[in-house]
Order: structure tokens, then sequence, then C-alpha cells
């Protein structure tokens, strides 16, 4: 006996085997970080997402209700990895901004795996590479000493500090390159973070 | 330089041609242009597709709308546009001489 779970794609459900369901989120993230720099991204996403519904639907029948990962896998050779889809679809000519450059572009964001209020601490302590707490306790200390501004500055930062939603945005935030293999590889720690948090 | 990235080379430069002309002639569902490209071996992967249409799209070379659909979410019914049929007589224009061109070089090389 086998646990699934339960996806939405383009507002469709479908019952999806965990290791299918860890592929197929890679090759999301992938595709996602591949089209990142094109205008129309988000449009982008939603038609291939939609494909992929309309692939899945064909896949799915009485007798088998469920997503497996040989299903995953043959959709992925029909879209195509992003290797195989080259040009992300960038005005010809343009030469891709300096995003999958060697490692060590870090952008500071919010982390959201990491948060006691907003993230801001982890994320700073990501970027300067010390501990959260460390940058915490600076907070802290300034919001008693200074009659509240280390949490008015806190506040200021939380606003206009982006929070890394991403996974290619997580990766910038540790400064590590953002490529296929680091997204893949980190989309899977996630998931095993999120599973042992949860105990399944 | 391996003869297979510059194979691909080329089909990538018409893609944007053939889309057009298969929607010059009916209006279709990505899929099935899709379908019409890979049957001329002209597109490996679907991937390559949706980043083109998109882009076409928003030039207004290529209008849609959405068709509800018994197998899955609703699709995107693409047709060509005015200025799109403008811009593939263009495209003709282009190609025809650049088939010529080619030809002459290969004829008096």
């Amino acid at each position: 006996m086998k646990k699934t779970l339960s996806i939405n794609l383009s507002g469709m459900v479908f019952n999806i085997d965990d290791d299918a369901y860890r592929e197929l989120q890679v090759y999301l993230s992938q595709i996602e970080s591949h089209f990142a720099d094109a205008e129309e991204s988000k449009e982008i996403l939603a038609d291939i997402e939609a494909r992929i519904a309309e692939l899945f639907k064909e896949r799915i029948n009485d007798a088998k209700q469920v997503i497996v990962i040989k299903d995953v896998e043959e959709v992925i050779e029909i879209l195509g990895r992003p290797e195989e889809i080259g040009e992300s679809g960038d005005s010809s000519g343009e030469s891709k901004k300096e995003r999958f450059g060697p490692s060590g572009y870090r952008r500071i964001y919010r982390d959201p795996d990491n948060r006691v209020l907003g993230g801001v601490c982890s994320g700073m302590g990501a970027y300067f590479r010390i501990d959260p707490i460390i940058v915490r306790i600076i907070f802290i200390i300034g919001t008693l000493i200074g009659i509240g501004t280390g949490l008015i500055i806190y506040l200021i930062l939380w606003i206009a500090i982006p929070e890394a939603k991403t996974t290619a945005q997580k990766l910038e935030m540790k400064g590590e390159p953002v490529n296929i293999s680091n997204i893949g590889k980190s989309v899977k720690e996630e998931f095993n973070r999120v599973r042992k948090n949860m105990n399944i | 330089m391996n003869v297979e990235n510059s194979k691909a080379q080329m089909r990538k430069g018409v893609l944007e041609y053939c889309i057009l002309s298969i929607l010059s002639g009916k209006s279709r569902y990505a899929s099935d242009i899709i379908k019409k490209l890979k049957e001329a071996k002209v597109i490996v992967v679907e991937g390559t597709l949706y980043p083109l249409l998109t882009r076409q799209k928003n030039a207004g070379l290529l209008s849609y709308r959405w068709e509800e659909s018994t197998q899955g979410p609703p699709r995107k019914y693409y047709e060509i546009t005015d200025k799109g049929k403008e811009f593939l007589k263009d495209l003709d224009t282009s190609w025809d001489e650049l088939v010529n061109a080619v030809q002459l070089i290969k004829v008096e090389k």
C-alpha cells in the first residue's frame, strides 16, 4: 500500500505518488528557473502547467487513478527538459542577464523557511553568513536601548526586503550558483525537510 | 561545433515562421500546432512552443480565446491576426529570397 498526495494543476486535481510528486516538483522548479528572465514567464508557466494537466488526464482512468513516476517521466520527455527547450524566449540578440553567473551572486531576501516573525533576521544571516540568532539579538538590544529603534528598523526591513519565494531566489539568498542541478538538489532538500517536520 | 546543434539552430530559426504559416491555414489549439510541427520534424519537444506562442501573441501577431474542454483544463484556441498575416507575407518573401540565395551559393560554389 502506498500513500498518495493530492495536487492541483491548472485547477484540476490529481492523485500522485510520493516519488512522482518529487520528480514533478524538481522539473517545475527547473522550468520556472529557465523562464525566469522572460517577460511573459507567468503565462508560459501557466501554459506548461495546463499542458501537463492535459497529459496527466490522458493517463488516468478507473483502473489507474494515480499518477506514477513513469507518467511524470513521460510527460517530461514530451515537454522537454530545460536544456532541450533551449532559448527561453527572450528577444533574440539580447544576452541573458548575469543571473546564472558564477557562484557568489548574492541578494538579500527574507527567508520564509526559517522565520520567527518575518524572516528578516534569517535572511540577513544567510546573506552575511552569520547565525540568525546573532542578528535577532542585535535587533532586540537595539529595540531595548534605542526605545524601539530596533523594532522600527526591523519593520522597515520587513517591508523593503522581498521574501525568497522561488527555489532560485533561495539559492541566490545563500549565494549558491543558480543552475539546474542546484535547483534540483534544493527542491529535494526542501521536500525532505518538510517530510521530517511532519514525520511522514 | 556539432552537426546536431547546427541543425537545431536552423530549425529554431524557422519555427516562428512555421507557427504563423500553420495558423494562416486554420485556427488551432496549441497541441494541434505542436502535432503539425512534429509531423514536419521541425520541433522535438513541446516546451519550445509555449514561449514563442506567448511572444507572438504579445506582439499582436496571434490572438486566442479560451475553449472549455471535457478532457482537462480550458484550452487556448489560437488564430492569426491581420497584423500576423502581414508579418507572414513579409516572412514569405524573405524565405523565398533566402532559399534562392542559398541555391545560388550551392550552384556557384
